[in-house]
């Protein structure tokens, strides 16, 4: 008996074991590294993560492209510098002859114009789409006449459908002018209010008279939707994006832009090949699907996708996509057709995902990993220490452009059913100066993060002064504490910081210091990461947490964050002074009287009103094998693999 | 027999779709958007087209499209990751999670056996405390610790077995061995106790008394009612295995279905969560069902008593 289970188990292992799918044997790449979660999408328009930012930049090449070592703009598909139009609004790309798809075809201006156009597009949903519709003419106008035509669209498809609309797509219909015209047809007195005067109609009661309505929706649908149709393309043509000939672009700007060649080497404005229109949605042979979106399969990105006839991505950049499991491993390979191709050392690129960071430093230290671009583990400290005294020369710190700071909640007039004490800025700033940020660096977190007395990180932006922000004063914070009123800070009742998990030392640390500091009671609340940030977006919090990543190479990147209404202005702060400045900013003819305005601007708020207190700036710890040239540290953590080569 | 087996199959089915009707309104009711993905705010319009795409926007109308799609075997796109069909996450996840937990059930019965029974054969002496000790050690130390010092010592220190990547014969012993230690000590302990009971019997003195070699009456007449316990635990142990290894796929890089579960969970992805959720819930419940069948053989008063 004993014997036969013995046997049974050893057959049953043995047969598991062959019936796995054997190694296939392959070779390594010349270069492998590891990208911790895998790639969350390859849709450069749909991309928003460094890793995945990474990978794109090493697949496709924009009109410009960025410099390895500074990540300074350089020339890319199209030859550097283009030609600029004195009122600095209007630039001409010419593609270069040599530029070429991965499989042979040349790339055209109409390429470029076609990626921007998906990136426009409300089915793409392109986290950053601000860069075309801040920036170019005519762009916002059409992302609008779109998203009101997706809006309705989607609407009338269900309403054909016979399905009831809800009360918050009955507030958005009631919005659209669209919609009002078209409800003249079938409710001779309108759809209720008017748009003109701002009046919208009552959802519930909207919801009525549709229910009431004797309409042929389906009818109503394809007259709209045919009518969006047929406009689509006169309405594009109003943006400023023109393709003069076949390798000659013109971009026309709303307002002239210093940083635009920066733009324009970032993933949102690369090109897309033509192959990908064989991967449309359809509906009813038209461009758009039932609800009006522009949709292509998603698996586009794939090298291996045939579907349609569809060849497999194809690429621009040096390097194409010959292999991609999902949370495995990408392989590159040099694009045979990349100019240069044969000068690129390292052939093939292995990009590994390794979700344990440990595991991932097991990895590189027993050689089969030739670089980390991430060394985020709770020891990181110790990581730093080697690299800072020489010990392990090829872990290296790289300060990044990125800030973390913590953000008072400035829009709610009450908050925990108390009144908001961070409404006055004499709080906020007694607050900001009662926190040491050179123990949070120096003895909590010991990474080789830099100090950070102001937003924008300090002297890594070419021409931009920032200012020098208030230094630690805990007797300066109690006066300020007790001129709004606070002599005794516990009138203040018990303060409430929000945050994530991965912050729990450094949240404690500046908890401490308030309550010895000011003699405030801090109440800690922690939540999960998607958790926080809606409760952050909805200003459901007191102080919390915040980080930012720069987008591009301008102090604008972190000062927009605050202006009155933008969408990442979670701290509601509002300031018409700081609004103007950056506003004035925008229209300063000199690049010096640009930078000064911001610069202006960014002193009111962390000298003035501190909507939020600066900690830190970022040291991310990389390692990067001896033997490895080429790859630079940089502050982007933008890495170009054609430059790297192995030299073993 | 066939009535016994409808029967389960259709509590089953009642069992999956209860499952998959908390989950949803579990899904739905946690705060976080999935669309929100980065350090920029989502703007309502961009939402409201993602929610459009996905079909998000009316819950009702979500939960029966999604359930009818997955009863054809259609899942859907996942929300987080694009360019994937939860459909390929799955087909490419699920086989590894299985055949780790499969090969961990059985690295535990050949740990775990002979230590159960040696222990009991030798009660008292060193080998029994010996035996013991390493039942406790096995059961009380997470499996993300025996698997960083497992990687440590074969990957980096002898180099014997890569870190990281997937794919071949050697990327399996590490995490099997990891995830089976538990069980194995289960095991073991089940083994232990069973020969114990069982070396005490009548049947097992008069062979003694017969002359029977001590050896052939351990494992020939002692192990044959001792192990029946262990063959039943088995059964749930293989399902579990083989949908609980999450850890050990963190740990060692491998890329089962247990840590897209868990990330799909805290990444808000309603389609990837739904699915992972249906294929685990689907998996036991066949699982339990296929054990109670087979106990139906084993024992004539089971199926008696069902029908």
């Amino acid at each position: 008996m004993a014997r036969n289970v013995a046997i049974t188990c050893f057959l049953l292992l043995g047969a598991t074991v062959a019936l796995f799918r054997l190694g296939t044997g392959e070779t390594r790449a010349d270069f492998t590294y590891v990208n911790p979660s895998g790639i969350h999408t390859l849709d450069p328009a749909r991309m928003s993560w460094t890793q995945d930012l990474r990978v794109a930049l090493n697949l496709w090449e924009g009109l410009t492209s960025s410099d390895p070592k500074t990540t300074e703009p350089m020339a890319g598909a199209a030859l550097f510098p283009p030609d600029i139009s004195n009122d600095g609004r209007t630039y001409t790309f010419s593609i270069r002859e040599d530029s070429i798809w991965s499989n042979s075809d040349p790339v055209t201006a109409v390429d470029f114009i076609r990626g921007w156009r998906r990136g426009m597009e409300p089915g793409t949903a392109t986290d950053y789409q601000f860069m075309f519709t801040d920036h170019i003419v005519g762009a916002q106008e059409y992302v609008q006449w779109r998203h009101n035509g997706v809006t309705l669209l989607t609407i009338l498809s269900h309403l054909k459908n016979g399905e009831d609309i809800d009360e918050k797509q009955a507030t958005d219909l009631g919005k659209l002018p669209e919609f009002h015209r078209l409800a003249k047809l079938w409710m001779p007195e309108g759809a209720a209010g008017s748009i003109e005067n701002n009046d919208v109609p009552n959802p519930a009661e909207l919801i009525q008279k549709i229910r009431k309505a004797k309409v042929d929706w389906e009818q109503v649908h394809q007259s709209f939707f045919q009518r969006h149709v047929e406009q689509l393309d006169a309405r594009f043509s109003e943006v400023g994006f023109e393709a003069i000939d076949h390798n000659t672009l013109r971009v026309t700007l709303t307002q002239p832009c210093p940083y635009f060649l920066d733009l324009t080497a970032f993933p949102t404005w690369l090109p897309c090949h033509k192959s990908i229109e064989r991967l449309r949605e359809q509906y009813a042979k038209s461009p758009l699907t039932e609800q009006g979106l522009v949709v292509f399969d998603p698996q586009w990105t794939k090298p291996g996708y045939h579907r349609n006839d569809y060849p497999g991505l194809i690429t621009n950049g040096a390097y194409s996509l010959i292999e991609w499991k999902f949370k495995q491993r990408a392989r590159l390979r040099v694009n045979p057709y990349y100019r240069a191709a044969s000068e690129i050392p390292c052939k093939t690129i292995d990009m590994l995902v390794i979700d344990n960071i440990s595991a991932s430093i097991m990895a590189y230290e027993a050689g089969y990993v030739d670089f980390l671009p991430s060394l985020a583990v709770p020891y990181d400290h110790e990581i730093a220490r080697l690299a800072a005294t020489g010990l392990r020369n090829d872990f290296k710190s790289c300060h990044t452009l990125a800030t973390y700071f913590l953000q008072f909640n400035c829009a709610s007039e009450r908050i925990l059913g108390k009144p908001n004490p961070f409404l006055d800025r004499r709080v906020r700033k007694a607050f900001a100066m009662a926190v040491n940020k050179q123990a949070i660096v120096e003895n909590v977190l010991q990474r080789g993060d830099r100090i950070a007395h102001s937003f924008v990180p300090a002297g890594l932006i070419k021409g931009y002064e920032s200012p020098a922000g208030l230094r630690f004063d805990p007797i300066r914070a109690r006066t300020l504490l007790a001129e709004a009123g606070y002599a005794d800070a516990r009138d203040l009742g018990v303060v409430e910081m929000l945050y994530v998990p991965s912050d729990d030392k450094i949240i404690q640390a500046i908890a401490h210091m308030w309550e010895k500091n000011l003699g405030v009671q801090v109440n800690l609340r922690c939540e999960e990461s998607k958790s926080f940030a809606e409760d952050k977006a909805n200003h459901r919090f007191m102080i919390a947490r915040a980080n930012w990543y720069a987008d591009y190479y301008d102090p604008t990147t972190f000062l927009d964050c605050l202006v009155t209404g933008n969408g990442n202005n979670d701290a509601g702060y509002h300031n018409l002074t700081y609004d103007l400045r950056v506003a004035e900013a925008a229209l300063a003819k000199e690049q010096v009287e640009r930078m000064a305005l911001l610069s202006q601007a960014e002193s009111i708020l962390v000298e003035e009103d501190l909507p939020i207190i600066p900690i830190l700036h970022y040291a991310e710890l990389i390692a990067i094998k001896p033997y490895i040239d080429g790859l630079q540290p940089n502050p982007r953590l933008r890495f170009s693999f054609q430059y790297v080569s192995v030299q073993k | 027999m066939i009535r016994f087996a409808t029967g389960r199959l259709l509590g089953g089915a009642i069992t999956i779709f209860s499952v998959y009707t908390l989950t949803f309104l579990m899904v739905i009711a946690i705060p976080g958007n999935p669309f929100q993905q980065s350090q920029h705010s989502l703007p309502a319009e961009v939402e409201q087209a993602l929610r459009a795409r996905y079909n998000m926007d009316n819950n009702w109308l979500y939960f029966w499209d999604f359930l009818g799609d997955a009863v054809t075997l259609d899942f859907g796109p996942s929300f987080t990751y694009n360019d994937w069909t939860c459909n390929q996450i799955i087909a490419d996840a699920l086989p590894v999670s299985m055949l780790i937990g499969f090969l961990a059930i059985i690295l535990a019965v050949l740990i775990g056996v002979p230590i159960g029974v040696y222990g009991a054969v030798k009660r008292g002496s060193w080998v029994d405390s010996a035996s013991l000790g390493v039942i406790l050690l096995g059961i009380s130390i997470p499996p993300f610790v025996t698997g960083s010092i497992l990687l440590l010592l074969f990957g980096v220190t002898m180099k014997v077995l890569p870190i990281g990547g997937w794919g071949t014969v050697a990327h399996l012993p590490l995490p099997a061995l990891t995830l089976s230690l538990p069980f194995a000590a289960y095991i073991a302990r089940l083994m232990r106790v069973g020969m114990l009971d069982d070396l005490q019997n009548d049947f097992i003195r008069t062979a003694i008394a017969k002359g029977v070699s001590s050896h052939l009456v351990i494992w020939k007449h002692a192990f044959k009612v001792a192990f029946l316990p262990v063959l039943s635990f088995l059964g749930p142990a293989c399902a579990q295995a083989m949908t609980g290894s999450f850890v050990v796929e963190k740990v060692f890089g491998v890329p089962g279905l247990g840590q897209h579960f868990v990330n799909a969970a805290l990444n808000r992805d309603a389609g990837l969560v739904l699915s992972t959720v249906l294929a685990f819930s689907t998996l036991l419940v066949l699982f339990n069902i296929a054990i109670d069948l087979l106990y139906t053989k084993l024992d004539p008063r089971i199926s008696g008593a069902a029908g």
